[in-house]
């Protein structure tokens, strides 16, 4: 589904991503983890093209990209993407948020994007917070909305940019539980996330990003229990 | 009841028709300026921060060049010089002057507004699938108009003072009917208290429109 080819990206001097190659397949579960730094948000926003690789390839849905010569919009219409900040547009009521993109960008009819966005916060059980505005929401209901609002461009792949790490604790839940009904419907995923609860329950397989390239990746079984990487050894101790 | 306030009494009535009718100058010169400055403000904003190396030194050198120099001159400036070219009344190069000079400010405060909006608005709207433009019309700009109305309100109260030094190429707003008053009545003193008055009201009646408007906007977004 989603498929990068020796990958790199810079920031200045700064090589942050050194030749990754990643390949997720459809319906595939993918969960990318990393001491901070690592690269792996880096490697999330390359996919969705909010940052430019320097070389590499990258291949969606069979389509490898030009992103010099392509229409990003149209690329960035079928990959979804959840911030850790949410970045719900604070001028718009909860379903606004949610058909914003339907109506502005696939031309939908109002009333039929009404009745598409209140399935989908139906979906994250939100619907009665159809008409109020982001700022009235908790964290995690915000993330429950940002997560309603990407699937009504109905992505072929979902991205995750560590959706819960700017949650409180109490508040975790409610979104991996929407996650992982996403991941059991079988929704494509790519999850750059510290709960490792959620890597071990719901991931096909789970990557191991070090300093710009991936050095572990196996099923969440042989992740946790039979790690081959020195330092994957020492992330997990660390976070277990 | 002390002298002085008889005096200013007397005045006050006395001038209080031609006043009003001055007024409705001040107040159209002020509109002129605020609407003219609004328009001329977006396209500068939108050049400074466009990609283009070119439009953003247009921009830069316009912005430097007004908001370096005083107003008068730039009346001045535009009543002689243009006016020289292109047959216009004095109304009008004064209200064209305002609204250039306006311009140059507002131009910032769209700018600095618009620089202000949190990236992951962008990167969110982008993510959706939306363009630049869309996003910059149904994401970013609402929200930066919402950021600007305090400093435009007050960009507007500069320009309805502002308006007075238009006197210079002979508008016959309210502080040259001042002016005059005070120079045949030789009640100088009670002349520009009065008008100062009319300015206060003035103004005092567009920040109660502006927190009416702010007001408004808060509720909707509760």
């Amino acid at each position: 589904m989603i498929v990068g080819k020796n990958i790199h990206k810079s920031f200045g001097d700064l090589e942050v991503l050194k030749g990754v190659d990643l390949h997720v397949k459809p319906q595939e579960v993918v969960v990318l983890v990393g001491v901070s730094g690592s690269g792996k948000s880096t490697l999330l926003r390359c996919f969705n093209f909010l940052e430019m690789i320097n070389s590499g390839e990258i291949t969606i849905d069979g389509h490898t990209i030009n992103p010099k010569k392509e229409d990003l919009a149209k690329i960035r219409a079928e990959v979804g993407m959840v911030f850790q900040h949410f970045n719900l547009f604070p001028h718009k009521s909860v379903l606004e948020n949610v058909i914003e993109a339907p109506i502005t960008v696939k031309k939908m009819k109002k009333e039929e994007a009404k009745k598409l966005g209140m399935n989908l916060l139906r979906k994250v059980g939100l619907e009665d917070k159809a008409d109020v505005y982001p700022s009235k929401l908790s964290g995690g209901q915000k993330q429950r909305v940002a997560i309603a609002r990407s699937l009504a461009m109905e992505p072929k792949v979902m991205l995750f940019d560590e959706p819960t790490s700017a949650l409180d604790p109490e508040l975790v839940g409610e979104v991996l539980q929407v996650m992982k009904q996403l991941a059991e419907e079988g929704m494509t995923m790519v999850v750059v996330t510290h709960e490792m609860k959620f890597a071990k329950e719901v991931a096909d397989r789970i990557i191991m990003i070090d300093q710009g390239t991936i050095i572990e990746s196996a099923d969440p079984k042989n992740f946790f229990e039979n790690p081959q990487n020195e330092r994957t050894k020492q992330f997990i101790q660390l976070v277990e | 009841m002390p002298e002085i306030f008889v005096t200013v009494f007397d005045v006050f009535m006395r001038t209080y028709p031609g006043f009003l009718e001055a007024s409705v100058i001040t107040l159209e010169l002020t509109a002129i300026g605020v609407v003219l400055g609004t328009v001329i403000g977006l396209i500068f904003a939108l050049m400074k921060i466009s990609g283009s190396k070119i439009l953003r030194g247009i921009a830069n050198v316009y912005i430097t060049v007004i908001r370096g120099t005083p107003l008068i001159v730039q009346i001045m400036f535009l009543y002689f010089g243009i006016v020289e070219i292109y047959t216009m009344s004095n109304f009008w190069a004064g209200a064209i002057a305002l609204g250039v000079h306006n311009g140059a400010y507002i131009a910032e405060i769209f700018r600095g507004a618009i620089q202000g909006i949190d990236p992951g608005q962008r990167e969110a709207s982008l993510s959706l699938g939306m363009n630049r433009k869309q996003t910059m019309q149904r994401i970013v700009f609402p929200q930066a108009l919402r950021r600007s109305i305090p400093p435009l309100g007050n960009q507007f109260i500069i320009t309805l003072k502002d308006s007075s030094l238009v006197y210079i190429i002979g508008v016959a707003e309210i502080f040259s009917l001042a002016n005059r008053e005070a120079a045949q009545s030789y009640q100088a003193f009670e002349s520009f208290l009065v008008v100062a008055l009319y300015y206060l009201v003035l103004v005092m009646i567009f920040t109660f429109l502006l927190r009416l408007y702010e007001n408004k906007l808060d509720v909707d977004k509760a």
